[in-house]
């Protein structure tokens, strides 16, 4: 799920940064930072604005200053339950991987439909159930997250596409 | 019969008119049937003492008979015929005139029975033949019992004869009730039988042992004693039997047994086994009965039972029951003790149980050894290592038993060495003793193996008998506060909890799901299971295989549990009292010091990546690309993660830990950098599953693809701030500066080239089209157009052959060159920054014109022309400089920074490069640096002093250097630091410039010093200084690119000096 979030960050900057304009140097550094890190339990994805940049501060020792900035983010952080979708990039007998944005996904074979068989003999290897639904790296799918996994600057997901509307998108 | 009317009697009574009287009946009508027996019985008042005149004619004769006809009515009335024909018209009254009556009425049909009837019935009242019925009945029903209405129905013969001619009312009756019966919904037959019987057996009980409390039926020391006999252990039931033949055989005879009961509570587990328990009055009893009995000790020490022992010996313990399917552990064969195996079947008398189990067969391979060296046979099953657990193959018995193995390939089951095979299995009896049939426990791996042995390679595997084994260990499972558990058996069944407490076998868990949510239950453990959720991040724990194992759960059924592990993506099943809940980041597997992903060493020149962790061992993946499994201590050392580790990809980019890199070739697969060491980069993608997706190749052999923090392969470790520096985004001229280059057709077209490096290195060839960064150069000696980075071309003189400058002639720029570089850099892709690939503009004048004088302090070394240096420029410009005024090289290089350039570039460019000289003040440096030829540091140091150089040519005093040192401080090693001074110290806007150069050019000297030094140009320290700091900002990149001694470092060292 989305959320526009308050934020709080701290910035250094080198002193050959230190003129007129060094708040905006301030904000490029920070978007540059931060959009696209993942913070343990959500991405940020964009920034939206900094609503609050401190004084700078030099640091003793390096000359660095350092500015404590507040900004607003939108940040998606993934729940279990919630249903996303997402491109299928590998596919092996056990299921399939799948990304939704940064958000890697496994969808395990228990995951998956009986109906919807593997088949290593498809080039690439795919699920399929031998009707529409066919699954292969760079299908669209939509899936429901089962479960999450966070670690330091990474998330990780089971998925499973066992339920009513889950499944292939057919674009 | 008396106990039995006790029992139907009173409540019976009412109940029972309707329906099949059965023995109830036989009570109601006891009294009248004493009465009418009576009655009946005038015509024989001597029945009593039948048994007393046994030869009595038929009469007499009559009565045994009967007894054997009352379980028999039709043999009753033909046996009676025979006898009366056998025995003659003894009788001579009526009644056995009807008797003969009867027989011709089998013959003849029912109506003169009829008529018979009528004739009779003169002698009875109505009641009395019901009655009569009724006691026809009895007397089928009771048996030989009730002999004394026997004799009275026989006695007198119309009795008997009533009897038979109720049987046809009888049958006719029953058919009666049997059609109400049937008319007669279940339901109410139920209850009206419910109603008949149901208060009997409370009834019953309060004249039975109900009433009686029972600690007075516990023996008394009146009652006999018990003694526990010895006997030969598991042949206690035996032993039993023949005591009990024993008494048969001797029962009336003179030596009856003298005992009262023996019994035996043997068994496999039991404490009471080896040992008979006989209750007799006297132990010398015990002595005569059991003399003479196998396999029994009475004449060991007999243990007398005490007396509150003896409830005991009967207490009733469930057994566990063998089952078919049910999983034991072997005890007895030695070579498998341990093993599991499941039982294919019980024997009969429960003590012995066909048992199917993995053979641990050598077929002969270690018969040789037997003989040992002195001819001696060894004592066969001597412990050796036993072999491993393996199904039998016919082919491995036949290769050494060829004699041994018989069997029907068809049916699989074989005969080798004289045990059985089927399906591969060893099928053997083993007595029940010999297994263990409590905490088999036995784990999925094991059984598993049993489940693939089924011929068609389908699993087999029977969950209920392995749950049902499991059971029995489900003492050892712990639960802990919070764990998440359902109640799956007994009343609380489906009940889902969490667990707050737990007490030896009771569980408290607050139920958090269903109607009894909040509540708090105790139950035993027994009915527990752990319960997860699809998604559940969890710990394999217990004596799994998969111990430790961290995963996500993707299914459950019943109590097994798959997850996906997190360290190998791999599927792995489970059962779920294995299973905790996890912490939410999942341990890194280790094992000792060593962990995951860790690089060790394995010999001096081996070293290895850890991608998996087992219990006791791991699995390494060496540099060659093999795995190995190693134990902790076949590992020397653990590499400690190198932080600043760098190598070079396959386009001598600078690649470091975590950068993505692609294969070049092969797979192409792309990873991670995790490992570099040497030249071997070890990579880690999670798109590949084996080696929990590790691989290894070369430095030489990747691509890059994204170096971290998106490094372009800068060559310094700071930050880069070409892209960002707000200075040089202010500043338009630098931009402007670079503009201008791209005018005009590009001058490398037609030129003559060497390729420096590549596949065609070497080789000679001519640009036959450029683009800013690529030229299609035509092979001299190939016939073939190949196209090549222009960093990767040497452009010669077409005649002479000797390099040339693309740019030369370019001179004219310089001054605007200079501005250019700093904001040009970003444009080689190659890493260099250096705006001189881009083109000409950014070059000193001093290259430009190759003669001499414009040279910068670098070019004139190399054209050995010492007149030209640049520094002078420096001098001649400045006025900023804040020692003497117009010396210092700083000054220079503020002026480079700032606005102020032209002038100090064309001083520098052209002439005032030869003021300088001509003053003599700056050449010192530089002269001093060529003559002497030598680099020290220290003359590199002296030298960049301003005041050195102002003050007079050779600034070399030290009393100059001294003063400049806060100047010159900033030597390339000094880096950062060093430019930061200068900076400050500087006024200018040359001091703002100035400090970001060093950092940035500041390593680079060092880089590529070595170059310098081969050159024999000055001294790479010189090159590198301050000057490096404040020229070098813009200039002292730029030589790194082309590796060339025209470096401008060096000329901005140069300016160093010469102020």
């Amino acid at each position: 799920m989305f959320f526009l979030h308050n934020l709080e960050r701290r910035v250094t900057l080198h002193p050959s940064y230190f003129g007129r304009n060094m708040h905006d140097l301030v904000t490029t550094k920070l978007v540059k930072d931060v959009e696209g890190t993942c913070s343990g339990d959500y991405y940020i994805i964009a920034i939206m604005d900094t609503f609050d940049l401190s004084e700078g501060r030099i640091l003793p020792g390096s000359g660095l200053a350092e500015f404590t900035v507040r900004y607003r983010a939108v940040v998606w952080r993934p729940f279990k339950g919630e249903v996303v979708d997402a491109i299928v990039y590998t596919v092996n007998s056990h299921g399939f991987f799948a990304q939704a944005g940064p958000l890697r996904l496994f969808v395990s074979s228990h995951l998956i439909p009986d109906e919807i068989k593997y088949d290593a003999n498809a080039t690439p290897p795919q699920f399929t159930n031998n009707a529409d639904m066919v699954i292969e790296p760079g299908t669209h799918v939509r899936c429901r997250i089962i479960g999450l996994r966070t670690e330091v600057g990474e998330m990780w997901a089971i998925g499973s596409i066992n339920g009513d509307f889950l499944g292939c998108l057919q674009a | 019969m008396a106990s039995s009317d006790n029992h139907y009697g009173g409540d019976s009574e009412s109940d029972d008119d309707n329906f099949n009287p059965a023995p109830a009946d036989v009570s109601d009508d006891e009294g009248d049937n004493a009465s009418k027996n009576q009655q009946t019985s005038s015509p024989a008042p001597d029945d009593d003492q039948r048994y007393s005149r046994p030869a009595g004619g038929a009469a007499s004769k009559r009565p045994i008979q009967l007894t054997r006809d009352d379980e028999d009515d039709e043999e009753n009335e033909e046996e009676e015929e025979e006898d009366e024909d056998g025995g003659g018209q003894q009788n001579l009254d009526d009644d056995e005139e009807e008797e003969d009556d009867e027989d011709e009425d089998d013959v003849q049909g029912g109506h003169r029975r009829k008529r018979r009837r009528d004739r009779r019935a003169a002698f009875f009242d109505i009641e009395a033949e019901v009655d009569d019925e009724d006691e026809g009945e009895d007397d089928e029903k009771e048996g030989e019992e009730i002999e004394d209405f026997i004799d009275h129905d026989d006695h007198p013969d119309d009795i008997a004869e009533s009897g038979r001619l109720n049987d046809d009312r009888r049958h006719r009756e029953l058919d009666r009730r049997r059609e109400m019966e049937a008319s007669l919904d279940a339901e109410k037959q139920a209850e009206i039988l419910r109603e008949r019987y149901g208060k009997r057996a409370p009834a019953r009980g309060l004249n039975d042992s109900a009433v009686v409390p029972r600690r007075l039926l516990l023996p008394s020391v009146e009652d006999p004693s018990i003694w526990a006999v010895r006997c030969k252990e598991g042949k206690e039931r035996e032993v039993v039997f023949s005591i009990m033949r024993r008494v048969e055989e001797r029962l009336g005879t003179k030596n009856e047994v003298p005992i009262i009961s023996a019994f035996e509570r043997g068994g496999t587990n039991s404490v009471m086994k080896g040992y008979i328990y006989v209750e007799a009055q006297r132990q010398n009893d015990i002595m005569i009965a059991l003399d003479g009995v196998l396999n029994v000790y009475p004449r060991t020490k007999m243990i007398l039972v005490e007396i509150k022992d003896m409830p005991d010996l009967l207490r009733v313990i469930k057994t566990p029951n063998l089952e078919p399917g049910a999983w034991v552990r072997l005890r007895k064969p030695a070579k498998h003790a341990g093993d599991l195996a499941q039982v294919i079947d019980v024997t009969e008398n429960g003590l012995e149980a066909r048992v199917r189990f993995i053979p641990r067969l050598d077929y002969g391979v270690r018969d040789e050894p037997l003989l040992s060296a002195d001819g001696k046979r060894k004592r066969p099953g001597m412990p050796g290592p036993r072999p491993p657990q393996r199904l039998f193959s016919e082919a491995e018995a036949r290769k050494r038993h060829p004699r041994n193995v018989h069997g029907n390939p068809q049916t699989n089951t074989w005969n080798y060495m004289g045990e059985e095979f089927e399906n591969g299995f060893q099928v053997k009896d083993i007595k029940i003793q010999q297994l263990d049939v409590k905490d088999v426990n036995p784990t999925l791996e094991e059984v598993t193996k049993f489940a693939s042995g089924a011929e068609d390679g389908t699993e087999n595997l029977d969950l209920k008998a392995l749950a049902a084994s499991l059971k029995d260990g489900v003492a050892s499972i712990a639960y802990l506060p919070g764990d998440v558990i359902e109640v799956y058996e007994g009343e609380q069944r489906g009940v889902i909890g969490k667990v707050t407490n737990v007490q030896g076998e009771i569980v408290t868990l607050q139920v958090t799901e269903g109607e009894l949510r909040g509540q708090s239950i105790e139950v035993p453990n027994k009915g527990l299971r752990k319960r997860f959720r699809p998604g559940d991040h969890v710990k394999v724990i217990g004596a799994s295989k998969y111990r430790d194992e961290v995963g996500m759960v993707v299914k459950i059924h019943n109590d097994q549990v798959t997850l996906l592990t997190d360290q190998t993506n791999n599927e792995i099943t489970v059962f779920s009292k294995d299973l905790r809940e996890a912490a939410d980041i999942g341990g890194q597997g280790s094992l000792g010091q060593y962990s995951l992903l860790d690089l060790v060493q394995l010999d001096p020149t081996t070293v290895g990546c850890i991608v998996k962790v087992d219990r006791e061992s791991m699995v390494v993946l060496d540099q060659n690309g093999d795995t190995r499994q190693v134990v902790p201590s076949q590992i020397t050392n653990r590499l400690p993660k190198r932080r600043g580790a760098v190598a070079a990809d396959r386009n001598g980019s600078e690649i470091r830990l975590d950068d993505v890199v692609r294969e070049y070739g092969g797979q192409q697969r792309q990873g991670k950098i995790i490992h570099i060491h040497r030249s071997f980069v070890f990579l880690h993608s999670h798109e590949y599953n084996e080696n929990a997706g590790v691989f290894v190749t070369r430095a030489s052999s990747v691509n890059t693809i994204a170096a971290k923090g998106g490094r372009i392969n800068s060559q310094s470790g700071g930050p880069d701030l070409t892209s960002m520096n707000p200075a040089l985004k202010r500043n338009p001229a630098g931009q402007n500066a670079q503009a201008p280059r791209t005018f005009g057709p590009d001058r490398s077209i037609g030129k003559t080239v060497t390729v420096r490096r590549g596949g065609y290195k070497g080789l000679l060839g001519i640009v036959k089209d450029a683009t800013d960064s690529h030229c299609r150069v035509e092979l001299h000696t190939k016939a073939k157009i190949i196209t090549v980075p222009k960093a990767d071309l040497a452009f010669k003189d077409q005649i002479t052959g000797k390099p040339v400058d693309m740019n030369s002639g370019r001179g004219g720029f310089g001054g605007r060159g200079r501005g250019g570089f700093s904001g040009g850099s970003a444009e080689w892709s190659g890493g260099n920054r250096t705006p001189m690939a881009t083109g000409g503009g950014e070059r000193t004048p001093a290259w430009g014109s190759k003669s001499s004088t414009a040279r910068t302090p670098a070019w004139s070394r190399d054209s050995g022309v010492s007149g030209s240096r640049t520094p002078a420029w420096g001098d001649g410009s400045r006025t900023v400089n804040p020692y003497d005024g117009s010396r210092t090289s700083y000054g220079g290089a503020t002026s480079y920074g700032g606005g102020s350039r032209t002038p100090a570039w064309s001083s520098s460019a052209k002439t005032p490069a030869h003021d300088g000289f001509g003053h003599g003040s700056k050449t010192p440096a530089y002269g001093g640096g060529d003559a002497w030829g030598s680099k020290t540091p220290a003359y590199g140091v002296s030298a960049p002093t301003p005041g050195a150089s102002g003050n007079d040519a050779w600034g070399y005093t030290p009393g100059a250097s001294g003063g400049s040192h806060p100047y010159d401080a900033p030597t390339p090693g000094a880096g950062l630091g060093a430019p930061t001074p200068a900076a400050l110290s500087a006024p200018t806007p040359g001091a703002y410039s100035a400090p970001t150069p060093a950092a940035v050019s500041a390593p680079t000297p060092g880089a590529w010093q070595g170059g310098w030094g081969a050159d024999a140009a000055p001294t790479p320290a010189v090159g590198a200084p301050t000057p490096g700091a404040s020229g070098g900002y813009y200039g002292a990149p730029t030589p790194a690119a082309y590796g060339g001694p025209e470096t401008p470092a060096p000329s901005g060292a140069r300016y160093a000096d010469d102020d």
